[in-house]
């Protein structure tokens, strides 16, 4: 019987001591994002005799568990995926935005305008027709400014896209080699837990980059799917021990398309998504652009045509090229410019030619009213991703909160749990010191 | 294990975000107030920054054509007082017309008074050539010049087409920049066209010594002089009618400038009074927050064990 007590004592300071570890451990951890909460399950520990009412064996530590919940990690997950998303879009918007409102292409097609506007009062003034001409330059400059910033916003874009590609691909072969090591971690060990902290640490950082749905098996090993735009279920970036690569093709106008294995998939959500759809845009922007300079060589071109220049000759094309990327200045000097209309003699003053290109540059569909247009179609846009961004944000810091509280180390509980524990081991010590003294009652007996 | 904890972790990380968002809120208000610019890119304000860029344009356009309309001006008051000197040259010529019609000058007499009017003909010859402070003739239409030109036998004739350009003063308004010279110079006596040069080296002619009848010419040529008179009034009339408008207009575009200045600085200048405000309130909400993160982050149970 003293014997029994002895056990009791010494289970009980056993599982107090243990329990007081994983508290040291959950306070050491405490500012861990990855960790979680851990705390031991107890059992009560009998013995089963035919013959009397039982026989009380103390306690038994049954294992670690890890305060988990899946379907708040998911929350958490999905809106972090979520604001990724918004997040690289948004950034690389903002950067589009920049290059085309610092290469000050309305301002230059302004300038053209004035400058033409001012040669129309004085059409004969070679300091005029030279300033007309130099301004036509630095328009031609700022058209090719503009798509050179543009294509580096792109390049930084894909450079960005390539580089979440690639985490993507290595936190998926991670989880791989953690399922595998699940597989063969005892359950309830304090190893289990730590590779469980791993594979919510990956699936985390994995789908940062790119949105997944995630399905666990008894043993906690997780199966990826990519989650798809289309809403079908998306190809396997990780099934058991193996891992597929997500790669990319980039198409002539810069955007990205990925695909796992063979199966084409357009991510849903993670940065790729939102890099995938900034490239998109960027693309359609730099359509817009070569259009609006299009737009404008053939404007100029078409008043050349129809006009005569200082000399009384037929006017040349104002500009060659044919978008943002390749127009350059066509003609050589101020004079050329066909001011008067055709088969005007030299030195005419009529500036009926140079007022239908002004009128035509100024047309409520010409190249400032586009370009105006396709600013104010990037900042709107800029705007309300912004708003978006801010309602993802706190979706996701809600996920984020709720989930730390689930999981985290409340440092509060950790305390009160030191004092109770702490308590809980001395009463153990008590009862071992009762048995003893109780054996040495029995002992001293003559 | 209870639900409801409050983790340490999720307590440092709300606190954080809270923060920085205050800071980086002050941080926009102080942008603003230094640089006195609202918007400093357009997606903070898109539908503003759009009217912004429409409210630049107009005011360079503007700038533009109020130098067109200040060159118009000069050429328009060049023309009307060529067209001044033409009206008086004019008149003396008719006074000149009329001494000849009468008869008591004489041979010799006549004789001087047809000398003064070939040098008149040269005279409104020149004016009739006139140029702008630019170097384009005045009365030329849109041709290079000279406007006019005499030809073999002192017959002057017109070199200038009948085209008036116009040039762009204000958004949508388009004036002509002055008269060609068949309008001043040029009219029909009787139904028969003729031009002031005409007139003047005919009536010249005839009162040469030897001419037939010079009294007869002198009187017929005061007819087609008032007819001249008359064309000339005419065009300056027009010329400072035009004048009129262009100051009329001048200053329609600086109250026009001035309107533009205020709604560009409505919608991009900051609004220093309400910035400051802002900033001030943002401040204190910082500071407040600051401190109670201080007090609440010391709140732990370590401390009381």
């Amino acid at each position: 019987m003293p014997g029994s007590l002895f056990q009791i004592g010494r289970s009980g300071a056993a599982a107090a001591r243990a329990s007081i570890e994983l508290t040291a451990q959950n306070i050491a951890n405490a500012s861990n994002p990855d960790y979680a909460r851990r705390s031991l399950n107890l059992r009560e520990l009998v013995g089963v005799s035919f013959d009397s009412p039982g026989v009380l064996n103390g306690v038994r530590i049954e294992g670690v568990a890890r305060n988990n919940s899946a379907i708040v990690q998911q929350q958490a997950r999905s809106s972090a995926s979520e604001l990724a998303r918004a997040d690289a879009e948004l950034a690389a918007l903002r950067d589009t935005e920049l290059a085309l409102e610092q290469s000050a292409l309305f301002e230059g097609l302004v300038e053209f305008e004035a400058v033409l506007t001012q040669l129309e009062g004085n059409p004969l003034e070679p300091a005029l027709r030279t300033n007309a001409l130099e301004t036509a330059r630095q328009l031609a400059s700022t058209f090719q400014f503009a798509n050179t910033t543009l294509a580096t916003a792109r390049g930084q874009v894909q450079e960005a896209a390539s580089v979440s590609l690639n985490e993507a691909n290595l936190q998926a072969a991670e989880l791989a080699r953690i399922n595998q090591n699940l597989s063969t971690a005892r359950p309830g060990t304090v190893g289990e837990a730590a590779l469980l902290d791993a594979r919510d640490a990956a699936l985390r950082s994995l789908s940062q980059e790119v949105g997944i749905e995630a399905t666990f098996d008894a043993r906690g090993a997780v199966t990826v799917r990519i989650a798809d735009a289309s809403g079908a279920p998306g190809p396997l970036l990780v099934d058991g021990f193996t891992s597929n690569a997500i790669t990319s093709s980039t198409a002539a106008d810069g955007t990205l398309s990925f695909a796992v294995g063979s199966v084409a998939v357009s991510p849903s959500s993670g940065s790729i998504a939102g890099q995938a759809a900034a490239l998109e845009a960027q693309a359609d922007y730099q359509t817009q652009l070569d259009a609006i300079a299009a737009d404008t060589i053939a404007r100029a071109n078409a008043a050349q045509a129809t006009g005569a220049d200082a000399d009384g000759n037929p006017g040349q094309p104002f500009f060659t090229g044919t978008g943002s990327g390749d127009i350059e200045l066509g003609l050589t000097t101020g004079s050329q410019i066909a001011t008067a209309p055709a088969g005007s003699p030299a030195g005419s003053t009529n500036t009926t030619n140079l007022a239908s290109l002004i009128a035509s540059l100024g047309a409520s569909d010409g190249p400032s009213a586009n370009t105006d247009a396709l600013l104010l179609g990037l900042s709107s846009r800029i705007s309300a991703q912004d708003v978006t961004r801010t309602g993802l944000a706190a979706i996701a810091e809600n996920a984020q909160a709720t989930l730390l509280a689930e999981t985290g180390v409340d440092l509060d509980t950790e305390a009160a749990n030191l004092v109770r524990l702490q308590q809980a081991f001395e009463a153990n010590g008590r009862v071992l010191q009762v048995a003893t003294e109780i054996f040495d009652t029995l002992l001293s007996l003559r | 294990m209870s639900f409801v904890s409050n983790s340490t972790g999720a307590f440092y990380e709300r606190s954080l975000t809270q923060m920085s968002e205050l800071r980086q809120s002050l941080e926009r208000v102080q942008t603003q107030i230094s640089t006195g610019v609202r918007i400093s890119r357009g997606s903070e304000d898109p539908a503003a920054a759009s009217r912004l860029r429409t409210l630049a344009r107009t005011e360079r356009l503007s700038e533009v054509q109020a130098d067109n309309a200040d060159k118009l001006a000069r050429d328009l008051t060049e023309a009307g007082d060529e067209a001044l000197g033409v009206a008086n040259l004019l008149s003396r010529a008719r006074e000149l017309a009329i001494r000849a019609a009468n008869d008591p000058a004489g041979a010799s007499g006549r004789a001087a008074i047809a000398e003064e009017l070939a040098q008149l003909e040269e005279e409104l010859f020149d004016r009739a050539n006139a140029e702008t402070l630019t170097g384009e003739p005045l009365f030329a239409g849109t041709a290079a010049g000279p406007a006019y030109i005499r030809g073999p036998g002192g017959v002057v004739s017109y070199n200038g087409n009948n085209d008036i350009s116009s040039v762009s003063v204000a958004p949508g308004t388009d004036l002509e920049r002055g008269v060609t010279g068949p309008q001043i110079f040029e009219f029909d006596v009787n139904g028969t066209p003729t031009s002031a040069f005409a007139i003047l080296s005919d009536l010249s002619a005839a009162l040469q010594p030897g001419a037939p009848n010079p009294v007869a010419a002198a009187q017929a040529a005061i007819e087609g002089l008032d007819v001249a008179i008359d064309s000339t009034t005419r065009t300056q009339t027009v010329l400072g009618t035009r004048l009129a408008w262009v100051e009329v207009i001048q200053d329609n575009q600086a109250d026009r400038a001035l309107t533009v200045a205020e709604q560009q600085s409505d919608l991009g200048d900051t609004d220093l009074g309400e910035a400051i405000a802002r900033l001030q309130q943002t401040l204190t909400a910082l500071e407040a927050s600051q401190a109670s993160f201080t007090r609440v982050a010391g709140l732990t149970l370590f401390n009381a064990i």
